[in-house]
């Protein structure tokens, strides 16, 4: 009747299965079409051009990347690579797989990952660019061999590759843009079906895949529903069989359905206070320390989350690279402390500009509404504003904003992400800039040994959130609905992929 | 029913009608409501106690009508929110409709290029889009008031035209305005004897529709962050706060939206007052 | 007439002149950059600078107002930045949606609401004309996404009648004729299809023509009341006509002016506000496809869509004005 729980969920089982006995039959492979609420909107055809997480993992679906996050083994493993290698500090070798074909039978060559690469960086519709911009040059030394090029040391290689989708050269030699819509034969486990934009995409399952099971279902649309109470009505009458971003509210609700449960996944995607010091009061560290303490997290957690976060001490939390279970935030509630604090810089009263998006995080405006008393207390005056998501995000990229909640994602390895918002000149988002931290922070990425950038990135870590430029929130846990026959432990990084999801025998 | 009792209900009824003082009561105490915030609410609108967030009303008190997802008391709010939910209503409604009638009496009455030209420029703003124009003024003004009383208005005065607009037209050729006319009788005059009042029925229909719309509208506003400032409380924000709450904790968007309600039907039972006394033809009978 | 209309057609240019070069310039007023929008998260600003370039955003805006003219005039918008394809083949694709809604929306509408109107003008004050009454407002006074969360929640959710959103379930799609599926379902005489298309509609049609109904009940409600009052009514009572008749006949033939009027204007609401009903239902409309657009400051797709509302406006005006004297022939369009 049911898939074994241990097979259902773990990538690398499914994996030796279906490498150990491929092609299964066709008709022993179930044939269900499920479809996947999603919260974010689809933007066409081109794999380069939509720089949403999740649908940006279903084109490593339907094209293939280079290599993956596996989520058992908390590692980057080759996907389309049989291996990536470092031979020296700046040079990389991958070595393609043989036997993966493309949908259309055309083996996956050398010469397409050098193509991709060329397409992620100057496809016109491209819009991930940050994936390729480490690399200087590639090139194909054979037909499954390519030689990568980083500008300057760089471990973290693998993670950008997890997001490098590898399109066919000869396909778009001869059809140009045109192949993303007609011909978009990749060599992943799913193949594309139909895309509308803003609306769903529709994947199939290719049956002689060596990474599908039997039980992964044939036919997924991944749709777009963007009211939540829709989201769970469709999940009770059996309208969508996963249903993304559950809010806290509504947890209970879809949880006492007969016909499903909920799944929480932490994200990666850090919540944190962010304070520029080259605005006052936040070049004086003492009124970063104050907010840091003055902020209930706990609180704000029970109250508008449903006690559905996980307090952060650092930037990273458990599964996430640079975790440190042993360290502990200097930075605990403590509202007498921040009063101090304020006091003995001199700046209580100080009017505070508290910037916060609205309807773009779980509970933003309303988090951010709950902090205005706390800070308040602690002796800030404070105005909450809450411009239009696109003014203060664009404004938050261009620099100069003062004090805002805010998140970022994709943070499964932190290196990228720490970069931009906290090393000199990393991105104008913080104009943080703290010359020992640089050097912590180009320490951790040009090491090359896991074990030792573990300890670096620590290091970095516990050194950043001292400094306070930032207070870190919390990760929100993610709750997914999920209907009853079907089995799926949601992925951290918002990852939705058809291998995950089984379809128990009989419903 | 004959024309006798008709007119007659038409003139006095309404002032008489429970119904009316019912009416114009409940929107006096509304605007008291608004007035006397400070003295009446039970407690500081602002006042957060994330422990009792998503209290259910409590008729034996202390949260009559409970409290909302940071625990602030919603009888508080409501009270504090009659203030800028009804300059909200009564400011664009005001502006919309003056405009908007003064333009269409115009426009209809005149025809020939001065309608073209009013046409158009009604034509320009209605494909327009008022949120376009709210982020950019917010922008350069900072959120506030006015900012949404002018992104309210913007559209909202095209109904009153093209209605103004449509009844002047059919009004220009009857026999008592043409009789009027051939006398020697001015045209503001005209428009103001003749035409003006009897556009005014179907305008205060539209003005009371317009009043729910505008205090809903602000709701709008407020869930792209474009709203009045989150620290002042109003109805609109209100029932954007419980959008998200709407299966699980009733009461947030209930007593707001009874407020509109309220608001509504008192406006309806003052325009029929209104109406009974200002139309003319009503009188002539 | 036919010169009439030829010089109101005539002068849409002149409109969607004043509209696309406000458009413009709001656009690129308004704070918010749509490179910032499209790029990842992750976006260095040496990749920002190549995808604003890629765009044609490094242009001064002047330059990129007269690309747009020139283009425009071919009918073509250019393609989305969002969404990589030409912004007419995504409105054309969403329009049928939009349409289709707020045609049965306007339906339902007129249907309830000016019988009502009618009915409660003929017995002012009865228990219908208040309890009609009471119902418009009240209708008026819950916010759509409201009435539409609950519409959902009790009937997709508790009684389980209904889809709870989007226009046709996965597998009973229908080759696309017109866009309309109901049309499109009867064309092809898929009649199991055509229920499915009915049953997703309504909901989303209930929430928009709860408030268009009452309004258009009130407007009915009124004027009839006022062309009532009028001598002519009288005259003809005297006449000895039957009551049913002069009722019929001279008030509500005065009366259809206003109220052709509001439908127009209603109607024309409809398409441009339709955004929260078509968000909350995932109906695949240009309401949503507009508010994606500002927000993602989608420049070529927020003046794509505006030029398509100001032509679709200017019609409807146009149409309304010319049924103008068909009603009321004492109206001449000059």
């Amino acid at each position: 009747m049911r898939m074994k729980a241990k097979l259902a969920g773990s990538v690398a089982g499914a994996l030796a299965l279906a490498t150990a006995m491929p092609a299964a039959a066709s008709e022993d492979m179930t044939d269900a079409r499920i479809t996947v609420a999603m919260t974010e909107t689809i933007a066409g055809y081109n794999p380069y051009g939509d720089a949403v997480v999740l649908i940006g993992s279903l084109w490593c679906k339907v094209y293939g990347c280079l290599t993956r996050f596996d989520f058992d083994e908390g590692q980057f493993v080759p996907y389309l690579a049989e291996s990536v290698e470092a031979i020296d500090e700046t040079t990389w070798h991958v070595h393609l797989r043989e036997d993966w074909v493309r949908h259309n039978g055309d083996p996956v060559l050398a010469e397409d990952v050098v193509h991709s690469i060329d397409r992620m960086q100057n496809d016109p519709g491209s819009v991930r660019q940050f994936v390729v911009d480490p690399i200087e040059s590639s090139r194909a030394i054979d037909d499954l061999t390519v030689e990568i090029v980083t500008h300057e040391p760089m471990a973290t290689l693998p993670d950008n590759l997890s997001l490098l989708t590898v399109t066919s050269k000869a396909l778009h030699d001869e059809h140009g843009s045109d192949m993303y819509r007609e011909h978009p034969y990749g060599a992943g486990p799913y193949r594309l079906v139909e895309v509308s934009a803003g609306e769903h995409m529709i994947l199939e399952r290719v049956d002689d895949h060596p990474m599908v099971s039997p039980t992964n279902p044939q036919q997924i649309m991944y749709r777009i529903i963007a009211e939540p109470e829709a989201r769970v009505t469709a999940l009770a009458n059996d309208e969508v069989q996963i249903a993304q971003g559950i809010p806290p509210q509504l947890v209970d609700r879809a949880d006492d359905l007969d016909n499903a449960r909920i799944e929480f996944a932490n994200s990666v995607e850090m919540m944190f206070l962010a304070m520029n010091p080259s605005t006052h009061p936040w070049d004086v560290p003492e009124a970063r320390q104050a907010v840091a303490h003055a902020i209930d997290r706990e609180a704000i957690v029970q109250a508008l989350l449903g006690g559905q976060a996980t307090l952060l001490h650092g930037a990273v939390g458990e599964g996430q690279f640079g975790y440190d279970p042993d360290f502990r935030t200097p930075y605990e509630h403590d509202p007498d402390r921040a009063r101090e604090l304020l006091e003995s810089a001199d700046l209580v009263g100080v009017e505070i500009d508290f910037y916060t998006p609205v309807g773009r995080y779980v509970q933003d405006r309303q988090i951010a509404e709950a902090m205005v008393p706390m800070l308040e207390q602690a002796g800030f005056t404070v105005n909450l504003q809450t411009p239009e998501w696109s003014t203060l995000w664009s404004n938050v990229q261009s620099g100069g904003v003062p004090f805002y909640y805010m998140g970022r994602g994709q943070m499964l390895d932190p290196s990228r992400a720490l970069h931009q918002y906290f090393r000199t000149d990393g991105s104008p988002r913080l104009d943080f800039s703290d010359p020992e931290l640089d050097e912590l922070f180009d320490a951790e990425r040009q090491e090359f040994d896991p074990d030792r950038r573990l300890e670096r990135m620590q290091e970095a870590i516990a050194a950043l959130t001292e400094a306070a430029p930032a207070h870190f929130l919390w990760l929100h846990q993610l709750a997914w609905g999920v209907s009853e026959g079907i089995d799926y432990t949601p992925r951290p990084a918002d990852r939705v992929d058809g291998w995950d999801i089984h379809v128990r025998a009989g419903d | 029913m004959n024309a006798e009792t008709l007119s007659f209900d038409e003139r006095f009824g309404y002032l008489l009608q429970p119904k009316a003082l019912f009416g114009l009561m409940m929107l006096a105490l509304l605007v008291a409501a608004g007035l006397f915030a400070p003295w009446l609410a039970p407690f500081d609108p602002q006042h957060q106690n994330l422990m009792m967030a998503l209290t259910p009303p409590q008729p034996a008190g202390p949260h009559l009508l409970g409290t909302d997802h940071v625990g602030r008391d919603l009888l508080s709010r409501i009270i504090y929110g009659a203030r800028v939910s009804l300059l909200i209503a009564i400011a664009v409604v005001g502006f919309s409709g003056i405009v908007g009638v003064v333009l269409g009496v115009v426009s209809g009455y005149f025809g020939r290029w001065v309608d073209s030209v009013i046409q158009k420029i009604l034509e320009v703003f209605w494909a327009f889009p008022p949120l376009l124009l709210a982020i950019a003024i917010v922008a350069f003004l900072g959120q506030g008031l006015a900012i949404v009383i002018l992104a309210l208005a913007s559209q909202r005065w095209i109904p009153y035209c093209r209605l103004a607009r449509a009844e002047t037209m059919t009004l220009r050729e009857r026999e008592f305005v043409v009789a009027a006319r051939s006398l020697g009788a001015g045209h503001i005059r005209l428009l103001r004897r003749h035409i003006l009042p009897n556009v005014l029925p179907s305008t205060i229909v539209v003005a009371t529709f317009a009043m729910a719309t505008a205090i809903i509208s602000e709701a709008a506003l407020s869930f792209l962050g474009l709203g009045v400032p989150p620290a002042i409380p109003t109805w609109g924000g209100m029932l954007a706060d419980a959008r998200s709450y709407i299966s699980t904790s009733w009461w947030m968007a209930l007593f707001p939206g009874l407020c509109i309600f309220v608001t509504v039907l008192g406006i309806n039972l003052l325009g029929d007052v209104l109406r009974a006394r200002f139309d003319p033809k009503m009188k002539s009978h | 007439m036919l010169g009439y209309i030829t010089r109101r057609l005539l002068g849409v240019i002149p409109v969607l002149l004043m509209v696309s070069l406000i458009v413009f310039m709001l656009m690129h007023a308004a704070p918010g950059d749509p490179v910032s929008m499209l790029i990842s998260d992750e976006a260095s600003p040496e990749d920002r600078a190549r995808v604003a370039a890629a765009w044609g955003l490094d242009q001064p805006v002047w330059v990129q107002y007269l690309n747009f003219l020139q283009n425009a005039v071919m009918l073509d918008f250019g393609d989305s930045f969002r969404y990589q394809q030409p912004v007419i083949d995504l409105v054309l694709e969403r329009l049928p949606a939009s349409l289709e809604l707020a045609l049965y929306a306007t339906l339902m509408a007129v249907i309830v609401g000016i019988p009502l109107g009618i009915w409660a003008a003929a017995r002012p004050n009865s228990i219908v004309d208040t309890l009609a009454s009471f119902g418009g407002f009240f209708g008026i006074s819950m916010p759509n996404f409201w009435l539409g969360i609950m519409l959902i929640l009790i009937f997709a959710g508790q009684l389980n009648l209904l889809p709870s959103g989007g226009r046709m379930s996965w597998g009973d799609e229908i080759p696309r004729l017109t866009g309309f599926l109901t049309v499109d379902a009867v064309l092809q005489g898929r009649w199991g299809e055509l229920r499915l298309a009915f049953v997703h509609l309504l909901l989303p049609t209930v929430v928009l023509g709860t408030a268009m109904t009452g309004i258009i009940m009130q407007l009915t409600r009124a004027s009839m009341l006022e062309n009532l009052a009028e001598d002519y009514v009288m005259t003809a009572r005297a006449k000895g006509v039957r009551a049913r008749t002069i009722l019929w006949l001279h008030a509500f033939r005065n009366a259809l002016v206003s109220v052709i009027t509001i439908i127009g204007l209603e109607f024309g609401a409809l398409l441009s506000g339709a955004i929260i009903v078509e968000t909350i239902f995932s109906w695949p409309g240009i309401g949503q496809l507009l508010i994606q657009g500002i927000g993602a400051r989608d420049f070529p797709l927020i003046t794509g869509l505006v030029i398509i509302y100001t032509a679709l406006f200017v019609l409807l005006n146009l149409l309304i004005d010319v049924l103008y004297t068909i009603v009321d022939p004492r109206i001449r369009m000059r």
